[in-house]
This record gives C-alpha cells, sequence and structure tokens, in this order.
C-alpha cells in the first residue's frame, strides 16, 4: 500500500503540469467543453452559432467588419480555429507581394479565411475553397456572400481534398496555382501536397502556405518538404489562434519547380 | 578525410589540441563509419611508432570502399600538384641559372624542401597504397607491354609497384606542399604569378622530360635494385635539393628530419597527455554539441570525482583496509557478530539491501570497529587513526574548496559591468567551442534576437500591478511549498521513528523507505515546481535563474536539515534505549555468573557464544546506515528520473511522433533539455551528505564513487543521446566559482552536525573505536599521554591553554581583517586605475578622431585643390581618409577591453564575455 506522504510527494509535479500546460487547458475547457455545453443547449452547431453572432453584429458588404466580428466571437465567446488576426497579416503580407491569380484553399470551415484572402485578392483573381463538411459549407458560404464575394470569384466546392485535387485541371480549368492554402485536417497534409505535386499544378514559383504545423502539428508534413528539395522552406513562429501561451507556426513552402 | 589530416598534422605544435578539436568537430558532422575510422587514426596518432604502418593498412580496408570517391579526389590533387610542380622547377632552373644565388634563400628553400618531404612520407604511405591499389593493373598491362620482362611473383610486382610510386612522389612532394601551405610561401606565389606563358611552357617542357627520363628507366629490362640506383644517382641527386648530394646537405637533411621528429614527438606527446585526462574526449565532445555550460558540469563532476578518490584513499587504505587485515576477525567479539535473533535472514538480499544484516556487522560502518589502542604487528593506532581521518577528509576538503575559489576569483574583474550590455552580447559573447549547427542557431538566436529583446524588455514598464500581483503570488506559493516539503519530511521522519519502535518487520517496503523515497521525490519534483513559478514571475532570465537556484537550495537544505534534527531525534531514543540495555546488561552478567557457579566453580571465564552477548543500539552505526540509504535512494532516483525524463521521453517522441496527432517534437514533450544548475546542486547536497556521514560510515566515500564514476558514463551517453541543445545557451565561465561558494556553504552546514555529535554526544559503549571513552576526542588526549614523551604532554597542555590560546585567536583575526582591508584597497585602486584608463583611451580615441578629421578635411582641400590638374591623383585619396577610418575602431576597441569587463560576475549564469576557461 502507497502512504499518503509518498502520494503528497507527488503534488509539487501535479502543480507544475497544471501551471505549465495551463493554456492547453483553457484550450480544452474552450474548444470541448463550452462547445458540448451549448450545442446540448441550443441544438445548433458551433458554425451556425457563429454566423447567427455575425449576422447580428456585423455589417453586410464589409469584409473587416465580418472578420473583427468573427475575431471577437472566437476570442470571446467560443472557440473555433480560425486562422486568426495576427497569422492572418502574414497571409495578407504574402497576397499582397505575389498577388495570386488563381488560389486553392483547403478546408473552408466557415470562410473566415476565405474572406480574408478574397478581400486582398486582385480583381479577375480566383479562389477555390474545398471543404468536405456540407454543413460547414452552407454556412461558409453564407458568409461568403455576406462579406459581399460572388461566385465568379469563390467557388466553393463541397467534397473531400483529395478527390478534388486530381480533378481540378478537368473540372475547373484550372492549369497553375499560384497559391495554396493548407487549414483542413492536418493529417490530410502530405497525401494532398503529395497529390499536388503530382497534378502538374504547381509552377515554379507557386506558394503553399499551410496553417498549423506545430500545433496541432504535420510532423510527416514538415519532414517531407524540408527533405524533398522541391521547396523552399520557411516557418513563420506564432502562437495559436485565440489562445495565448500555445505556440504554433505557418509553413511558407515556395515550389522551386521539378528539375 | 585526408584533407582533416592533413590539417591536423600541418599545424604542428603550436595549437595542437585546436587541431585535434577541429578534427573531431569534423567528425562529428560525419557519419558513424568514417567517424569510427578517423577516430581509430586519431588515436593511433597518440602512439607514433606503428603509426603509419598500420595507418596504411587500415586505410587500405577503409578505402577499399570509397575508392572511387577517392579517385576523384586524387585527381583534383593531381592537378594542383601539377601547378606547384612547374612552378617549382621554375625556379629549381633560375636557381640553376643563377649559381651564386643568396645563402638565405637557398635555405629557405631547402627547409621547404624538407617540409615536404616529411610531410610527404607521413601522407605518402597512405596515399602509397592507394595508389598502389588503382595502379597495379595499370602497370602490369605497362610491363606486360614490352614484353621483357616476365611475369613475376605477384608481391614481386607489388614491390615494384611501390617503388616506383616511391619515386613519383618525390617529385610531385613539393608541390603538394605548395598547394596546401600556400599561404606560407607568399613569395613563391608571387613569383608564379609572374611567369609569363614562354616561361610556362619551359616548365612544361621540363617537366615532361623528366617524365620520360623515368619512364625510360621504368621500361628498361633491368633488376629492381640497378634501377633503384640508377635513379637515385640520376635523378634525385641530381634534382631533389636537400636529399640529394651536395655540401653540408645530407647533415642539413638529417637535421631537419630530426626536427620534424621531435615536433611530431612532442605533438604526439600532447595527445597523449589529453588521452591521459580522464573522459577529456567525451566532455570536448559534449562541449561542440551543447556549448561550455553543460560541458562545465561535467568538468565540475570530474573534480569531485578527483576529490572523491582522495577521500576514498584516505578512508579505504588507514582505516577499512587496517581492520579488515590486522583487526580481530569477525565473530570474535560481539560487536563484530550478527545477533542471534537476525542470524536467520542477515543473508536475505532485502535485508543487505538495506545494508542490514551482515552488511551492518562489517567494516562499512562504525560499529564494527573495535577500541583497542593498537592493531596489529605494526601497532597501528586503530581509534587515533578513525578520528584522524575523520577530520582530515574535512579539512583537506576545506582546502580544497577554498583553494579552487580563490584561484577562480582571480579572473573576476571588478568595475561596473551594467554598461553596454547589448553590445558585449551582440559582439563578444559567441561561444567558440560550439560545433553543432543546432546549438550555433540557439546561440545565435541569443546572441541577437533575444538580446533585443531583453532590450527591449528592460526599457519597456507594463501593468506593473498585474506583475506585481503575479510576483506576490509566485512567492507565496514558493514559501508554500518550502514550508510544505520541510513538514511532510518532517512528518515522515516522525512515522517512521513510530515504525521503528513497533518493528520495522511488521510493516512492507513502503512504510520503511517512506522517508528516502518522500525526500528524493520533493527533491526531484520541487525544482520543476520552481522553474514553472519563476516563469511565472517573469523577471528577467537572468533574475529567475538565481532565484530559482536559491530556491532549489533552500529547499534541499530545508529537507537535509529537517532530516539531521529527525536524526538526532531518533539518537536521543536510541541512547535511552542504551541506558537500559546497560543496565540490563549487568544484571545478565550477573544472572550468567550465578547460574554458572552453581554448575561448575572451577571454569571462571564463562564462554557465551558472541551472538547471544546483549548489545546496545549502537547509534553510530544507526546514523551511518541512514545516510547509506539516503544516498541509495538518491542515487536511484537520480537514474530512475534520467531513464524516464530523458531516455523514456525521447524514445517516445522518436518513434511515435510519425502517428500522433500533434507534433510531438516541437510541442508538448519536446526533447528535453539538459538541467545545468539542478544537477550541480544535486551533486553539491550529494557531497555533503557523504561528508556528513562519512564519520559514521567509511565506505560512504567509496558508494559515491562508483556513484559519480557510473553518472559520468550515464550522463555523458543520455545527454548526447536524448537531450537537445538549450534554447538559451550560456556560457559557464564565472559559474564555477558561484557553484564552489555553495559548495563552501554546504560543507561548512555539512560539518556543523558531524561535529555537534562528535563533541556533545558520548559514544555508544559497546560500539565502534571509541566506545568506552567519555567523548570520542578524549583519543588525541589519551595518544598525548600514552604515546609521546611527557615533555610534549606538557607543552601541549601549556598550549590548550586559555591564556595563549584566546590571544592567538585574536591574533588570526586582526590577521584576516588586515588582509580583508589590503585587498578591498587593492580592488579599488584597480577600479580606479581602470577608470584612469579608460578616461586616457577616451581622450586619446577624441584626439585621433580630431586628427583624422583634420587629415579629412586636409585630403578634401587638397583634393579639391588637385580635382583641377588630372584624374589620377583623385583616385589615391580616398585611400588616405579611409586609413584613418579604419584606424580609429581598434583603438576603441582597445579601451573597451582595459576598460570595463563585460557581463556580470557576481551574476555568474549569465557572464557572456571572454573564454575565462
Amino acid at each position: 500500500m502507497v502512504s499518503p506522504a509518498i502520494a503528497l510527494a507527488f503534488l509539487p509535479l501535479l502543480l507544475t503540469l497544471i501551471i505549465r500546460y495551463r493554456y492547453y487547458f483553457v484550450l480544452l475547457y474552450r474548444a470541448v467543453l463550452i462547445r458540448w455545453v451549448r450545442d446540448c443547449l441550443t441544438g445548433l452547431s458551433r458554425e451556425e452559432r457563429a454566423f447567427q453572432y455575425i449576422l447580428t453584429h456585423a455589417t453586410p458588404g464589409d469584409a473587416q467588419s465580418i472578420l473583427d466580428t468573427f475575431d471577437h466571437w472566437c476570442s470571446k465567446v467560443e472557440f473555433i480555429s480560425n486562422i486568426g488576426p495576427k497569422k492572418g497579416k502574414i497571409l495578407d503580407r504574402l497576397l499582397q507581394e505575389h498577388c495570386p491569380i488563381t488560389v486553392l484553399e483547403l478546408g473552408t470551415h466557415c470562410g473566415y479565411s476565405t474572406v480574408r484572402i478574397a478581400r486582398s485578392l486582385p480583381i479577375g483573381a480566383r479562389i477555390y475553397s474545398v471543404e468536405m463538411d456540407e454543413r460547414n459549407a452552407q454556412v461558409a458560404e453564407k458568409i461568403i456572400r455576406l462579406a459581399g464575394f460572388d461566385e465568379d470569384m469563390v467557388e466553393l466546392i463541397v467534397r473531400p481534398s483529395d478527390e478534388v485535387i486530381p480533378r481540378l485541371r478537368e473540372d475547373f480549368g484550372v492549369e497553375r496555382l499560384d497559391l495554396v492554402f493548407m487549414d483542413h485536417w492536418k493529417r490530410c497534409y502530405l497525401p494532398d501536397l503529395h497529390l499536388l505535386e503530382g497534378s502538374g499544378l504547381l509552377g515554379e514559383g507557386s506558394i503553399i502556405l499551410a496553417d498549423n504545423v506545430i500545433f496541432p502539428g504535420a510532423p510527416n508534413f514538415l519532414r517531407h518538404v524540408r527533405r524533398s528539395g522541391l521547396y523552399e522552406v520557411r516557418v513563420h513562429r506564432a502562437t495559436l489562434e485565440y489562445i495565448r501561451g500555445i505556440r504554433d507556426g505557418m509553413a511558407e513552402l515556395t515550389f522551386l519547380g521539378i528539375k | 578525410m585526408p584533407r582533416h589530416k592533413l590539417i591536423a598534422s600541418e599545424s604542428d605544435g603550436k595549437d595542437n589540441e585546436f587541431s585535434l578539436y577541429y578534427v573531431e568537430v569534423e567528425e562529428n558532422s560525419k557519419g558513424g563509419k568514417e567517424k569510427q575510422a578517423t577516430r581509430d587514426g586519431k588515436r593511433r596518432r597518440a602512439r607514433k611508432g606503428e603509426v603509419s604502418r598500420r595507418r596504411a593498412s587500415e586505410k587500405r580496408s577503409t578505402e577499399m570502399s570509397n575508392k572511387r570517391a577517392e579517385k576523384k579526389h586524387e585527381k583534383h590533387h593531381k592537378t594542383t600538384r601539377k601547378e606547384g610542380e612547374k612552378h617549382r622547377k621554375r625556379q629549381r632552373r633560375r636557381n640553376a641559372d643563377e649559381e651564386a644565388e643568396e645563402e638565405s634563400s637557398k635555405e629557405k628553400k631547402n627547409i621547404k624542401n624538407e617540409r615536404t618531404k616529411t610531410l610527404k612520407l607521413e601522407d605518402e604511405k597512405e596515399k602509397d597504397v592507394k595508389k598502389k591499389r588503382k595502379k597495379h593493373v595499370k602497370n602490369e598491362e605497362d610491363d606486360a607491354n614490352p614484353g621483357k620482362t616476365k611475369q613475376k611473383d605477384c608481391q614481386d610486382v607489388a614491390l615494384k609497384e611501390k617503388k616506383k610510386k616511391r619515386k613519383k612522389p618525390e617529385t610531385t612532394s613539393e608541390s603538394e606542399s605548395n598547394s596546401d601551405s600556400e599561404s606560407k610561401d607568399n613569395q613563391a606565389v608571387g613569383v608564379l604569378g609572374s611567369l609569363t606563358p614562354e616561361e610556362l611552357e619551359k616548365l612544361k617542357e621540363a617537366v615532361d622530360e623528366r617524365k620520360k627520363l623515368i619512364t625510360t628507366l621504368k621500361g628498361k629490362p633491368w633488376p629492381m635494385k640497378k634501377k633503384l640506383v640508377i635513379l637515385r644517382y640520376e635523378f634525385v641527386e641530381k634534382y631533389e635539393g636537400a636529399l640529394g648530394k651536395g655540401k653540408g646537405r645530407k647533415l642539413y637533411a638529417y637535421k631537419v628530419m630530426m626536427m620534424k621528429k621531435w615536433m611530431k614527438f612532442q605533438r604526439d606527446l600532447e595527445n597523449f597527455k589529453t588521452a591521459c585526462i580522464p573522459w577529456e574526449m567525451k566532455i570536448k565532445e559534449i562541449e561542440s554539441h551543447f556549448g561550455s555550460s553543460v560541458a562545465s558540469y561535467f568538468i565540475f563532476l570530474r573534480w569531485m570525482y578527483g576529490i572523491n578518490m582522495i577521500l576514498f584513499g584516505l578512508t579505504f587504505g588507514l582505516v577499512m583496509v587496517p581492520e579488515a587485515l590486522m583487526g580481530k576477525p569477525y565473530g570474535s567479539m560481539p560487536r563484530k557478530t550478527v545477533p542471534r535473533e537476525e542470524e536467520a535472514s542477515a543473508m536475505n538480499f532485502a535485508v543487505l539491501w538495506d545494508f542490514g544484516g551482515y552488511a551492518k556487522y562489517s567494516v562499512l560502518f562504525y560499529g564494527y570497529y573495535n577500541n583497542q589502542r593498537a592493531i596489529g604487528w605494526l601497532k597501528f593506532r586503530m581509534p587515533l587513526s578513525y578520528f584522524l581521518v575523520g577530520v582530515g577528509t574535512v579539512a583537506y576538503s576545506y582546502m580544497v574548496v577554498i583553494r579552487t575559489m580563490a584561484r577562480n576569483a582571480n579572473e573576476e574583474g571588478g568595475g561596473d559591468d551594467t554598461s553596454f550590455n547589448f553590445s558585449w552580447k551582440t559582439f563578444t559573447s559567441w561561444d567558440y567551442l560550439i560545433g553543432n549547427p543546432e546549438t550555433a542557431d540557439n546561440k545565435f538566436a541569443w546572441c541577437t534576437k533575444e538580446a533585443i529583446v531583453e532590450e527591449q524588455e528592460s526599457r519597456k514598464d507594463d501593468n506593473i500591478h498585474l506583475t506585481r500581483f503575479l510576483r506576490v503570488l509566485a512567492n507565496f506559493l514558493l514559501l508554500c511549498c518550502l514550508a510544505g516539503s520541510g513538514y511532510l519530511i518532517y512528518f515522515v521522519v516522525r512515522r517512521s521513528q513510530k515504525f521503528a519502535l513497533e518493528g520495522l518487520e511488521n510493516y512492507g517496503w513502503w512504510e520503511r523507505n517512506e522517508v528516502n523515497m518522500v525526500m528524493s521525490l520533493l527533491g526531484m519534483f520541487c525544482p520543476m515546481l520552481f522553474d514553472v513559478i519563476s516563469t511565472l514571475e517573469n523577471y528577467h532570465p537572468r533574475i529567475a535563474l538565481q532565484w530559482q537556484l536559491g530556491c532549489i537550495f533552500a529547499l534541499f537544505l530545508g529537507n537535509l536539515y529537517t532530516f539531521i534534527i529527525a536524526l538526532m531525534d531518533a539518537i536521543q531514543l536510541k541512547r535511552a534505549e542504551e541506558e537500559i540495555v546497560k543496565k540490563n546488561m549487568t544484571i545478565w552478567q550477573a544472572n550468567l555468573y550465578n547460574g554458572t557457579v552453581s554448575d561448575n566453580s572451577t571454569a571462571l571465564p564463562i564462554t557465551v557464544h558472541t551472538g547471544n552477548v546483549p548489545r546496545g543500539p549502537c547509534w553510530e552505526t544507526m546514523v551511518g546506515q541512514e545516510f547509506v540509504r539516503l544516498i541509495i535512494s538518491d542515487t536511484m532516483t537520480t537514474y530512475i528520473t534520467l531513464l524516464i525524463g530523458d531516455l523514456f521521453r525521447a524514445v517516445l517522441v522518436q518513434f511515435l511522433n510519425n502517428c500522433w496527432c500533434w507534433d510531438l517534437e516541437y510541442g508538448f514533450s519536446s526533447y528535453s533539455e539538459f538541467d545545468v544548475s539542478g544537477n550541480v546542486l544535486g551533486l553539491i547536497f550529494n557531497q555533503g551528505m557523504i561528508w556528513m556521514g562519512a564519520f559514521y560510515a567509511p565506505c560512504l566515500p567509496a558508494l559515491n564513487l562508483l556513484r559519480l564514476h557510473v553518472s559520468m558514463y550515464l550522463q555523458c551517453w543520455a545527454v548526447m543521446c536524448c537531450n537537445v541543445p538549450q534554447e538559451r545557451v550560456f556560457k559557464a565561465s564565472g559559474s564555477s566559482n558561484f557553484y564552489m561558494a555553495l559548495l563552501l556553504v554546504i560543507l561548512f552546514l555539512s560539518t556543523l552536525p558531524a561535529i555537534y555529535t562528535i563533541v556533545s554526544i558520548p559514544p555508544s559503549f559497546d560500539c565502534g573505536p571509541f566506545s568506552g571513552k567519555n567523548r570520542m576526542f578524549d583519543v588525541i588526549q589519551e595518544t598525548l599521554e600514552t604515546d609521546f614523551p611527557a615533555w610534549f604532554g606538557k607543552v601541549f597542555s601549556y598550549a590548550s591553554n586559555p591564556v595563549l590560546v584566546l590571544p592567538f585567536l585574536l591574533l588570526l583575526v586582526l590577521a584576516i581583517y588586515y588582509l580583508q582591508s589590503t585587498s578591498k584597497t587593492y580592488k579599488r585602486i584597480n577600479m580606479e586605475l581602470k577608470k584612469k584608463l579608460q578616461t586616457k583611451q577616451n581622450e586619446e580615441t577624441k584626439k585621433k578622431n580630431k586628427l583624422a578629421a583634420n587629415e579629412l578635411e586636409q585630403a578634401r582641400k587638397a583634393g579639391e585643390q588637385r580635382s583641377n590638374s588630372s584624374q589620377h591623383t583623385q583616385n589615391s585619396e580616398p585611400p588616405v581618409s579611409s586609413t584613418h577610418t579604419t584606424t580609429r575602431p581598434p583603438a576603441s576597441r582597445g579601451h573597451t577591453a582595459s576598460g570595463h569587463l563585460p557581463g556580470h560576475p557576481q551574476q555568474p549564469q549569465k557572464n557572456s564575455h571572454s573564454n575565462r576557461k
């Protein structure tokens, strides 16, 4: 039998773990517990709740206002893992620097990042946004329309990404992707990257931006990217969106072309 | 690979260590197999005799695989060689043309020749073998084609090839050295540069001529011997400088050769010396990977090992061995026998592991020793030796620690070191011993980015209330933690006494080891908590680190002292028990006598088995046992923490990372970092326990030696295989003295209880070397009375008279005071000197600036004047001004170097400046 004194000696360890990983507990509380409770109380999904809030609080047609409201809702009310304002700035800067014409977005979710990309694109540019989940896609479409972007600008594809990528050329007539933004399942980063490489849609200078490569993390993806030699890799260090203290990063890959 | 070797052999005696180190680093970056090969090579260099031969043979085996690469390499070499050769030839030709050349230049050349020759002789042997293989086939064909030479034995052919090769390198040798040590003969390079195409053509012709000569020689159907002789006379002596025949050339060649050999010998001796320092290579390797702060821990560990070695030698040689050899054997006395009731379980492993049973009744513990004054035919004074060794070990430790501290103290410069922090960090804090890219990255980030961040932090003031609240909270938590851990230990020790009174046999392993477990666990987990709390406090990292160190120190000290206080209680209990036993003893003896008298009146010496005799509890052995158990459990905890915290974690990260839902390497549970301060403190406290308990358990230094030895290897291995370099790479220049100070404090604090027990508690009546005496130190008086002449005792009694002692003490205090004040004055004078130098330098730089400005002005004026005249003169102007601008920085640099010393010597962890080590 273990004596109580020995059990008490483990108390510092427990305290240490709690203090050190407090942000993770906060994340757990906000992303899982609150969501569960609200789901039970309202009967709506989290994305629909977010849409309701935005509908009541944001100015329609104003992308910035919609983004701000989104940020507010995510940081104060509930938690949705969007790209967030801080990492969003990195994205904005990239868009300004490169002015992509064709953008592929994997993982629309609520349309936050789609709106973010769309508002800083040049005229005539086009976003193909891929979302697997039907309900999320509906919400995303509403939000995108609310922000004032039409179907010429944003093409929402409701299908799994691994089905979409090989058929981009045939179904949508895409010749080259200037920017690929990955924010879907972290497990799918690597297979989708392989598909992209195989499809021949990436040209020299194409940029692939992958969110959340450190937390939740896509180690295989990073490893492949570093070893393959096809890309110039930069990892932007940042913190997880809407939560302080959890390190995260965005990987920016510049396709060098196949030699 | 050969490149590195060349480098190693080139930079002869001077910076031998560095070159070695360089090789080492290069190896690290390479694959395992090659690494092994080169390391072998390095080791071989130490034993010079068989070096070249063995190297050649080994080379052959290793090179077989890399032959392809080698060939390419060789080709490259050849091209460079050819170039050098041309220019050499040319020089020689010129030499021939101008017969009356200066002696000095000739000599220089000879030196060069010699150098190349010896260099070559070393290198050649390796290369020979390589080339031999390659050329083997080719040359065989050559031989076959003329058809004149018959097919000889394979060996013979090989030999022949070797000889031929021997010729060839001789011609090419100079060129090799030229290509390698190009910087040395700049002059020669100049000559090469000034060659005209015709001259080059001439050179080529000469080379071709010579080549033709050799090939014709090769093709001749002569025996090998003749060929060689002709080659020597015709070729070598004619063309090859110092090796050829000439006036005094032979002697000179011999001299140079000997010098070369001597230098090589010296180099090898140096290598051998470093190889003799235990674990030096290991530590160097770690240093290159993790920076000097981690290496400083291992150096500290090695130092500790050395001290413990001496402590062990003293106790083992002067106490344990004499008692084991000359003292009464086991079973001859009650104190040297296991009691009857314990005999059954005395050999059980569980009992022995707890240092009970036979281990308790052996030379390992105090109780086993006899109080016989002199033992054996040597008349060895056992009790006296025991006492003196106990005192001597402590005295020796004091001496060593203080000496080291004093030596380190010299290196600490005074002065206001708070200014120019940022510059110091950016420009001077690079650790040149780092050889690992990741570490270098971290260090670089620390030098640049974090320095900037820190600077910003120090200037901005954020929410003061929040930080205040957090700090108060953190301190409150800290105090709670310290008090809680102290109370927990006290509670546990009291409980264990209760268990002991009721008999330990009724309780399980957990209850018996509760004290040690709790102490180890607290010692393991509380530092982690402090670490976390210190991040909560949001202090400057340096201050945070000091706080943390202070907290850990307080914790360890509190735990240790609680333990000792509880032990004191236990001693009191034992002594009360002893009184009862004493009383019972007389009764028992009386009963014994009575019983035997009634039986048989003639047998006076009563024989009772020694195991049956009742005996006292012997508190000294109990104390020794407690300390030994503490050390063992501490060691176990350290190792288990290492295995779980480092190895298990690393394995987990390594193998689970592929199938985990977040990135284990970057996120939670990444690879662990090596915790220098925690480890050093652990070591220091471990040593403190040794000092405290060594008097009652002579086996403690031996145990500690074992522990240190094992942990050296284990930790070296663990660091290399499952730790990552720290994110903040500190340089551990001044920290050693800080740790030394801690060690001194611990030494003092750990001798206090030992002295207290020795002075104030009477020894047990029936065990140990001092049994039967009133106090332990009575042994000195006894020795004075019986072993020394009477006058000596008298003198001693006079000397120990308070009348003499008190003035002496007073004198001592005065001397200390005097010395201290003088040192203070010196320090102040030093500071003033520094300041003076600084101001002087400032003035000088100002003056220089002014001068430079003036000259610039003048130059500009002159330029303006001249600008009308021509373009040509204007071009020469910028250099004039630029020379002055370039002279300025060195001056200012000199000023800073003589002025403040950077960093914070009084705040040791972050001493960022100059290599003090």
